[in-house]
């Protein structure tokens, strides 16, 4: 299993897509939480989503917030299609039966890959993290305020909330990948559940029918937004929103995280995958 | 069933796939350290044959025992290769990644090296630092075969793997296999060209699922009275269509 693992994540890292995801989460979150904000602050309200914020929710003292900011949404997004590609890619390539012809058996090819997921996210939180910290410490020297960081305490379970949520809908990539045995249909599918179907439920339905509103408390976005706000990220920030406390979204993001790689696993243990 | 001269042994072989009977109770004996020719018209069954005997088709009667565990077995997962008729590999990674990566999943010790000395076997090392993707059909073709050769099968099941290749890099490819054959390794290579049929040690002969001949090319030529084995199978066609 752990020559598996290594193999799986020196393949994954000889591929300039992951990078190239890795990056535009980084260069994302540094621009919504830290460029535009900042740009509104000097030039006066814009009307920009975000520009309205005040300097101190862009100092060092609130990097953690804004590290996960993009969690519930774009980063989301990206580790969903990070998760289809790890799992989907090897139906594209035939490389499965490559794979599962003759060397680990489908459980071990299978957990590597959800491993690697995990690793992998794990890479991306600490470069958000990183990329946040940097902003932060840029925006106080520019504008000569102090440099309070968060307790490590804060730091580090912000980074547990972001690994999870990211984990979460890594594991829904792969198993989407899974599901339909390619990349192309379940990024575009899962894609449009999150940044669509989603955001549709929050700002629409839900307001207008209270069973929408209820079913917005199970649903694996929601709760994401509430880990997010919790975790202090500005509730303007679209599909960030305290719906339900961060005990209940724990394990409600947990709960999924564990159903995705179970079904994952019990569809490739069941089905024909040659 | 452990006869150690045998590394394949097929018995009352049916096959169902799509709702028709696509092999018809095939049995045969593959000896081992051999090169053994799959050959016979496309849709006669080849590749159905041959994921029968690696374990990965269902069956719907019969026995494929192989090395002497039943096909499929997990104790047969690293000594058998299989190359499959489409290339199988990764088009976004080089070829040398690549071929590491199956090696570190096939755990040999030392994955590096051995991605070396099958793409110098494939005759790839000119490329071995291009993207897969980026190779023509036939590279392609081979590093898929490349994949198949890593670490030390006692059998290897090749699909095609000459197919869309020049004379003389099919005619290494035979010098190859023999030469691996020699190691004591287990040999079968499907086919439709019958000028490779020659190049074999046993021939096995299919046609619409069913096995028309199981000889050496000598064997066959003697019987058919040809000297050509293409006109050896022609024959063989014509005699079970006379007898159906
Ligand atoms: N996935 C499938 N579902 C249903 N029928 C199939 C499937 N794959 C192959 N068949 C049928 O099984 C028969 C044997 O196919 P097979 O692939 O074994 O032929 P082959 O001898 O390898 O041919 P070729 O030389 O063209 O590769 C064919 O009639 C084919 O139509
Ligand atoms: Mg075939």
């Amino acid at each position: 299993m752990l020559t598996s693992i290594r193999a799986e994540l020196i393949k994954q890292t000889r591929r300039p897509a992951n990078w190239l995801l890795l990056a535009i989460a980084a260069v994302l979150t540094l621009t919504f939480a830290y460029a535009i904000p900042y740009a509104g602050l000097s030039s006066g309200p814009s009307g920009a989503p975000g520009s309205g914020r005040g300097l101190p929710s862009m100092l060092p003292e609130a990097f953690v917030g804004n590290a996960l900011g993009g969690v519930p949404i774009f980063v989301g997004a990206l580790a969903l299609v990070f998760g289809v590609l790890v799992a989907g890619s090897e139906y594209g390539f035939q490389t499965w039966k490559t794979v599962l012809a003759q060397r680990p058996s489908r459980f071990t090819a299978y957990g590597s890959k959800l491993a690697v997921v995990a690793i992998a996210n794990l890479i991306g939180v600490l470069t958000l993290f990183a990329a946040a910290a940097g902003g932060s410490a840029a925006v106080a020297a520019l504008e000569g305020a102090p440099m309070n960081w968060p307790s490590a305490g804060d730091i580090v379970l912000g980074m547990g909330v972001g690994w999870l949520v990211m984990t979460m809908w890594g594991a829904c990539g792969a198993l989407l990948g899974i599901a339909f045995r390619s990349v192309a249909l379940p990024i575009g599918l899962g894609l449009v559940w999150m940044l669509a179907i989603q955001n549709l439920l929050a700002s629409i339905a839900a307001p207008a029918l209270e069973f929408v509103g209820e079913l917005q408390k199970v649903l694996p976005g929601p709760n994401t937004g509430a880990l997010a706000a919790a975790m202090g990220a500005a509730s303007e920030t679209p599909g960030v929103d305290a719906l339900v406390g961060s005990g209940h979204a724990t394990i409600v993001v947990a709960g999924y995280l564990v159903a995705f790689c179970a079904l994952g696993g019990w569809l490739m243990h069941r089905r024909d995958i040659l | 069933m452990t006869n150690s001269a045998v590394a394949v042994a097929v018995d009352g072989l049916r096959v169902i796939r799509g709702g028709r009977e696509v092999l018809r109770s095939v049995s045969f004996d593959v000896p081992r350290g051999s090169v053994t020719g799959l050959l016979g018209p496309s849709g006669c069954g080849k590749t159905t044959l041959m994921r029968a005997i690696v374990g990965v088709q269902i069956v719907a009667g019969g026995t494929v025992t192989v090395l002497g565990q039943p096909a499929g077995d997990p104790l047969l997962r690293d000594k058998i290769g299989y190359a499959t008729q489409n290339a199988a590999v990764y088009a976004d990674l080089t070829v040398t990644e690549c071929l590491t990566y199956f090696a570190s999943v096939l755990r040999v010790d030392d994955p590096a090296a051995d991605a070396r000395r099958v793409i110098a076997d494939v005759d790839l090392t000119d490329h071995a630092g291009k993207l897969v993707g980026n190779l023509s059909g036939g590279q392609r073709g081979r590093a898929s075969l490349a994949v198949a050769l890593l670490g030390t099968p006692e059998l290897l099941v090749l699909d095609e793997p000459t197919v869309g290749l020049d004379p003389v890099l099919r005619d290494d490819l035979w010098t190859l296999f023999h030469r691996i054959a020699e190691r004591g390794t287990t040999l079968l290579v499907s086919s439709h060209v019958m000028d490779e049929a020659a190049r074999c040690d046993r021939l096995l002969l299919m046609r619409e699922g069913v096995l028309l001949a199981d000889d050496t090319p000598e064997g066959l030529r003697a019987h058919t009275e040809q000297s050509d084995l293409e006109q050896a199978f022609l024959r063989l066609v014509r005699e079970s269509e006379a007898a159906a």
